[in-house]
């Protein structure tokens, strides 16, 4: 088979697959409507949610209420996981001294810190956003640490030869080879912070999509719950494939092999 | 050629051990070496042996546990290094690893381009200069080495082993390029390897080394004119009086 037939084959697939999937949550879905909404009924639930809004916020309202936090937390965890995971990669007494408290933080489940956090900085956008950034920062962190530790020495020999500077040597070696691990961070960080934001606004929110989640168990409204969670697959995996593109864009460099 | 050897780098007893768990390691032991201004001089050694350890000690990647390397007229920054592997940076284009070393010196980016485009048309790269490494086979990734060691305009050339890694139709090609190269832009080199027929076809002069630790063992003028025959008598000849002297067996 040519490459084209192949590509077509693999859309075919991916297509009757979904549509497979959609099928079973019709049967399933057609024995008991009341209780669990068929694929119609949620599509219905969408487009009433369209034209009248929830706590006065469009559905897209919504959507961009949650995708605002998870990019406010993003960019200061990459500022920050970034900058930190270079410098633990780069100087071991860095890491020797930093990463103990990493060790020791990562294993908790963002989740677990939203009460300490809703004591300390109650239910604003703040503590939301601060959720996420524990999600994103520690991918980020750790990638960043481990791709600057385990740049290839012949690259730093090269650097070395014709006597680079440490800013020199970063820019020119460190940092873009390890610009896959870090981006691979900046991937995970993003699922991640996607996850959190729901889990946040479920606990404290009047907006974003967690926040509709919620509305819907609150009401009885399965069919919104539905389209909650059929609107959050939907982003997360439309935010992924935008960060691919990214990512082929900036490490376009690399090799197959 | 003898009238004319002026002394370009001086190795005065270097010997250079490691330090690991309980053993010391000896890699080069008491090695004294001139090496000429613009001769081709090939190190030549069995694998697993303190060649490279001798030549990051002349580049200064590696000090010397004992004794010093001097250079005449010039200082350690004027080295060019090409190495083992292909030592090229995937992530920037042809030109952007070839004018690396003046990048970094702070040279105004007309003049090292107009540099490197000068070195790139010399190692026969043009119309590569936008690519990108992995878009290049083995042999014009080491092309691009070498006109990166060239760019810094060195007093010194570098190279360990810069075509071992290559198959043997490229490496041919390869060596016959690198003795066009310096032919054309006359500079001190010092070549280390493992393969006696590469030794012979490039050097004018052999230093053979024992295995670890490396000492000096042999050393041969090669006063053969170029370009050399692989299968010419003469070279045999000489080629078989090395082999005859000397263990590499690896």
């Amino acid at each position: 088979m040519k490459k084209n037939q192949i590509k077509t084959r693999d859309m075919l697939l991916s297509a009757l697959s979904i549509l497979g999937l959609i099928a079973v949550w019709f049967l399933v879905s057609n024995s008991k409507p009341d209780f669990f909404p068929t694929p119609m009924a949620t599509i219905e639930r969408l487009i009433r949610l369209i034209e009248k809004p929830v706590m006065k916020i469009s559905i897209l309202g919504h959507v961009l209420a949650s995708l605002k936090r998870v990019v406010l937390a993003l960019i200061a965890a990459i500022i920050l996981g970034v900058g930190i995971g270079l410098f633990m990669g780069w100087n071991k007494k860095v890491r020797a001294a930093i990463n103990p408290i990493l060790m020791a933080l990562r294993p908790i489940p963002p989740i677990a810190w939203i009460p300490l956090i809703i004591l300390l900085f109650g239910i604003g956008e703040f503590p939301k956003v601060l959720l996420v950034f524990i999600g994103a920062f520690f991918p980020i962190v750790m990638n960043t640490m481990s791709g600057v530790a385990l740049v290839e020495d012949m690259y730093l020999k090269v650097g070395k030869i014709y006597k680079a500077n440490t800013a020199q040597m970063l820019r020119h070696v460190v940092f873009p080879a390890a610009m896959p691990a870090i981006l691979a961070g900046i991937k995970i960080a993003i699922s991640s912070g996607w996850m959190v934001v729901v889990a946040a606004e479920m606990l404290s929110s009047k907006s974003g999509l967690g926040f509709l989640i919620n509305r819907g168990r609150d009401s009885y409204d399965v069919a919104l719950i539905m389209v909650a969670m059929i609107l959050i697959g939907v982003v997360g995996a439309l935010l992924s494939a935008v960060f691919t593109l990214i990512e082929r864009k900036l490490c376009g460099w690399m090799s197959k092999e | 050629m003898d009238e004319q050897r002026v002394v370009k780098v001086h190795l005065e007893n270097i010997s250079k051990s490691f330090a690991s768990r309980k053993m010391i390691f000896e890699a080069v032991n008491h090695v004294t070496i001139d090496v000429y201004k613009n001769e081709f001089l090939v190190l030549l050694g069995p694998g697993q042996c303190g060649k490279t350890v001798l030549l990051n000690m002349v580049s200064g990647l590696e000090t010397p546990t004992e004794g010093k390397v001097e250079f005449i007229d010039s200082d350690a920054t004027d080295l060019g290094f090409v190495f083992q592997k292909t030592a090229v940076f995937p992530w920037k284009t042809v030109m952007e690893n070839v004018e690396m070393p003046l990048e970094l010196k702070g040279v105004p980016k007309a003049e090292r381009r107009e540099r490197a485009q000068y070195l790139i048309d010399l190692v026969g790269l043009n119309g590569f200069e936008n690519s990108l490494p992995k878009q290049l086979s083995g042999g014009m990734k080491q092309r691009v080495g070498i006109a990166r060691a060239y760019c810094n305009n060195p007093q010194v050339l570098l190279m360990d082993e810069p075509f071992g890694a290559l198959d043997a139709q490229t490496r041919y090609q390869m060596e016959e390029e690198i003795l066009r190269i310096w032919e054309q832009e006359k500079r001190t080199v010092i070549f280390v390897t493992n393969n006696i027929e590469e030794a012979v076809y490039l050097a004018d002069r052999i230093i053979v080394l024992s295995a670890c630790p490396a000492t000096v063992k042999e050393v041969y003028d090669i006063a053969l004119p170029r370009p050399r025959d692989y299968v010419d008598t003469e070279f045999l000849r000489i080629r078989e009086a090395i082999e005859a002297n000397t263990d590499l067996a690896l």
